[in-house]
């Protein structure tokens, strides 16, 4: 009879495991379906994990009543997700911070058109999605840090300077698996071609003062540790370092200066956090509602300040330090051109053997 | 008696079902054409993922063996000042996932770091920072070595503490002396522990993507996100992992090779422990320096490092939302360990009660999950869950309620993949605790009349008690760790310490990551810590 029983017990017990574990996280969905009255809310998917963002959304649940629900999690694992959830999806919103990403889900018919009059007014038309499908709310811009002391400013001009002789041994740049230097070889793809843009990567292999290593900050340090004159990487962490709680970051980035490549000719490389609505958005409304109240001038002044990212909103203005690096022209270019190629773009850096 | 046999194999075979099916899913894509990626990733890169994979396997395969099992051998052999201490403090580095260790090093040896800012500023002295330099391969190796050598130490440990006594008395009595001993005795008897700890190494090498990641070595994992992600291919993702998965099989196969057909249960209830003996002189401080050594990279200077990090960033960090982290993790840590615990022990019993081959079948299938990382085995329960699930929402429109994803947004789904993925940890550890009590004890209850399952509950479990604790809280520590599967499956407003550490960390935020990390270095060494009581107090 025991023995029986065994099978029983055990079956038992896991069912009420994996029960019990499914309803502890899950009360708060089961309400909402119950009750009549629905639960305002919104579903966010973000892999932004700025404490700035859950303040902000914090915020808003307290003058809309709307709850916001979070995802974190990298990017491309939550386009994966959308992806696979299909129509069946609880989230209403896609947040991530690679405006190549954002192309691709929408490409994969991740995302749905979005009318708004203030998102229009709010946002450029070269930072959102030609069909509306997502739009920008903060920019970050790919900039060449370089040592005070050993390099003068006039010695630099662009991008595709650092690939010349002079510079070898000398240029500090991450990995080719890094987002940013992929959407960066995306924008040489789109204005150069990508004959050019494999000759660009190619001379970058070629000046690399080491193999690519660490973050962006890394590549900082590694200047002023003497490994290298230069380095590429984006503004926001040099904004970071320099209000950094470490004293020793603060030193290295009061060292080094910032300068924008490509002034003379084709702007210096940006990239931009978005948002878009799911195609399959259960609380479209409180979607939008979210997406405005993100791209309204109160709230862009708190991302520009505690984030160091260049507000989208044109009414204001960035925050004190990123003002003393001065104005600067971007690159042209419609940001989907972005995703359109990153694969090439990977494949390029590949094939000239970026680390 | 038949029938009642009939009850654990069918069980087994369902577990088995259902922790194969994910991986199947996975599979049956793996034999898709091939396209133009895959030739691309073929020829540039497949050479550089194999080189680079097998080079941080073999040393760290090397180095773990050469530090796990020397430091085993004095451990259990001779008698050193905080010798207590050494034998469960030489243990606690496996409570610092090896991507934290490699932030907190990088952090110590950079050039803001603590030695080279102290150089500089106290003695003026700039060095080189060639010497410094830890994110290539050797700092890799360095890193897997000091926090995955105590799965070789531990198992070690046990098997020479429990099992080798009058061997090693023998060759004591016959004049060997220690190092000879060593050589000759102790590693030819110990083969068997020694090759389930490193392969226990090797799996967690093949899947690691945060040292890797933040160091900037392309290995197939990195190289499984790269393709999945970079070129958005799955299938080429796919068939890398397809690649390393047959890498990792022929590895067990090797293993079982190895080891043979050797079983060192002993067959008596008369084991000995075996008496460590008192060193002096210049042996007892070589001894003791090596321990202290080994206990100072592998833990101490870390951790110092957290606490100094948590001391800079603590006020911003904790809050009432960081006490909702610690218990998500410890809650969904201790169910899946439950879980596993459980299916482990009713599948290892079949196994080895069963005479043919599909016992041994299945329990060789159960632990191929571990040998897939786990953001494959994550998106296989994906699909899985998202199959279910479309199966329940009919039902549901059927019954007139609102459609909605109940298992693939529940906790449940991250559990089952955890089971999945860590089953391998829980089963090694019952089945080399079986391994250990032989069969001879069920063999008399059974010729007493007990049934396998009363045999089970009343001699088996009991024999094996430590073995289970011990499995638990390697799995537990192991859930408390994990990164990539969390972090795809975690549903809405639910995060762990690691998913937390690792949003820092990629956002390079080092410091503000310390506060999550030590709360994960310290629960597991807390479990660490009840592990060392548990083995020591289980019957010798």
């Amino acid at each position: 009879m025991f023995k029986k029983n065994l099978f029983t017990v055990v079956t038992m017990v896991l069912l009420a495991a994996l029960v019990l574990a499914g309803c502890g996280k899950s009360n708060e969905g089961a309400s909402s379906k119950n009750n009549d009255t629905k639960k305002e809310e919104v579903n966010l998917y973000t892999s932004r994990h700025y404490e700035v963002d859950d303040k902000i959304f914090a915020d808003f649940t307290k003058e809309t009543g709307i709850k916001v629900n979070l995802i974190k999690g990298k990017e491309d694992e939550l386009i994966e997700r959308l992806t696979r959830e299909g129509k069946a999806t609880k989230g209403d919103l896609f947040f991530t911070s690679d405006a190549g990403r954002l192309h691709w889900a929408k490409d994969k018919d991740l995302l749905q058109s979005v009318e708004s009059e203030t998102l229009n007014k709010n946002i450029p038309d070269n930072l959102r999605d030609k069909d509306n499908q997502w739009f920008g709310l903060t920019k970050r811009a790919r900039v060449i840090v370089y040592d005070q002391k050993k390099v003068d400013k006039s010695e630099l001009s662009t991008y595709e300077a650092l690939t010349e002789d002079k510079w070898k041994g000398k240029v500090l740049i991450r990995s080719s698996e890094n987002i940013y230097n992929q959407s960066l070889v995306s924008s040489f793809i789109s204005l150069n071609g990508k004959d050019e843009a494999k000759k660009w990567a190619e001379g970058i292999v070629k000046n690399m003062a080491r193999d690519p290593q660490g973050g962006d900050k890394d590549q900082a340090k590694g200047i002023a540790a003497g490994e290298g004159d230069v380095a590429i990487m984006n503004s926001y962490y040099f904004g970071q370092m320099l209000n950094s709680e470490d004293p020793e970051e603060v030193k290295v980035a009061k060292q080094l200066s910032v300068f924008f490549p490509n002034q003379e000719t084709t702007g210096t490389h940006i990239n931009i956090s978005g948002i878009g609505v799911t195609k399959h958005a259960k609380n479209k409304e409180n979607a939008i509602k979210l997406m405005e109240y993100l791209s309204s001038p109160k709230v862009q002044e708190v991302f520009a300040e505690a984030n160091y990212e260049y507000p989208v909103n044109k009414e204001v203005e960035p925050s004190e330090l990123l003002k003393s690096w001065g104005p600067f022209k971007e690159q042209d270019l419609n940001l989907s051109e972005l995703g359109e190629n990153n694969a090439d773009a990977v494949k390029i850096m590949n094939e000239v053997s970026w680390k | 008696m038949r029938s009642q046999f009939n009850s654990w194999a069918l069980l087994s075979v369902i577990f088995s079902i259902l922790i194969l099916l994910p991986a199947l899913l996975i599979m049956v894509q793996l034999f898709a054409e091939s396209n133009e990626n895959w030739e691309h990733i073929k020829e540039y890169m497949l050479k550089n993922y194999i080189v680079n994979s097998v080079t941080l396997v073999s040393f760290t395969g090397l180095f773990t063996v050469l530090i796990g099992v020397s430091a085993a051998w004095l451990v259990s052999a001779y008698k050193v000042p905080m010798h207590r201490f050494f034998k469960w403090g030489l243990i606690l580095p496996l409570a610092i996932p090896p991507y934290i260790g490699a932030y907190t090093y990088h952090g110590i040896l950079n050039y803001t770091g603590v030695i080279q800012t102290s150089l500089r500023n106290q003695f003026g002295i700039k060095v080189d920072q060639k010497f410094f330099d830890i994110m290539n391969i050797p700092g890799a190796v360095f890193i897997f070595t000091m926090f995955l050598y105590p799965y070789v130490y531990i198992i070690t440990k046990s098997f020479l503490e429990n099992q080798s006594s009058s061997l090693i008395e023998n060759a004591r009595l016959l004049g060997k002396g220690s190092f000879m001993t060593f050589i000759q005795v102790v590693l030819p008897v110990s083969r068997a522990a020694i090759v389930g700890g490193v392969s226990l190494v090797i799996l967690e090498v093949f899947n690691d993507y945060g040292v890797v990641k933040y160091f900037g070595i392309q290995t197939f994992s990195t190289a499984i996100f790269q393709a999945w992600f970079g070129m958005g291919d799955i299938y080429s993702a796919i068939k890398l992992a397809g690649t390393l998965m047959f890498i990792v099989v022929l590895i067990l196969i090797l293993e079982k090779v190895i080891r043979g057909r050797k079983q060192y249960s002993y067959s008596t209830s008369k084991v000995r422990p075996l008496q460590p003996k008192e060193l002096k002189g210049w042996k007892k401080f070589a001894v003791l320096s090596f321990f202290l050594s080994l206990f100072a990279l592998a833990f101490a200077i870390p951790f110092i490092q957290l606490l100094h990090w948590v001391y800079m960033t603590y006020d911003v960090i904790l809050s009432a939302a960081f006490a909702d982290l610690i218990w998500n993790s410890v809650f969904v840590a201790a169910v899946g360990s439950l879980l596993i615990i459980m299916v482990a022990l009713i599948i290892a019993n079949f196994s080895r009660l069963s005479k043919g081959w599909t016992g041994k079948f299945f329990s060789k299938i159960t632990v191929l999950g571990y040998s897939i990382p786990g953001a494959v085995i994550a998106i296989g329960v994906l699909t899985l869950f998202l199959f279910l699930d479309q199966k329940v929402i009919s039902l549901y429109e059927w019954l007139g309620l609102e459609p909605t994803l109940v298992l693939s947004l529940s906790i449940s789904m991250l559990i089952f993949a955890y089971v999945v993925r860590f089953l391998a940890v829980g089963f090694n550890s019952i089945e080399s605790g079986f391994d250990k009590v032989g069969t001879v004890f069920t063999e008399a209850s059974r010729t007493l009349g007990m049934s396998v399952t009363k045999t089970f509950f009343k001699v088996d479990i009991k024999m094996i008690k430590g073995a289970i604790a011990g499995g638990f809280i390697l799995v537990f520590v192991d859930i408390l760790k994990e990164l990539p599967l969390t972090l795809i499956l975690q549903p809405f407003n639910f995060y762990t310490l690691a998913t937390k550490t690792f949003q820092y960390a990629s956002d390079e935020r080092i410091h503000e990551a310390s506060v999550s990390s030590m709360v994960i270095i310290c629960i597991s060494a807390l479990s660490i810590f009840f592990l060392h009581r548990v083995l020591e107090k289980e019957p010798k």
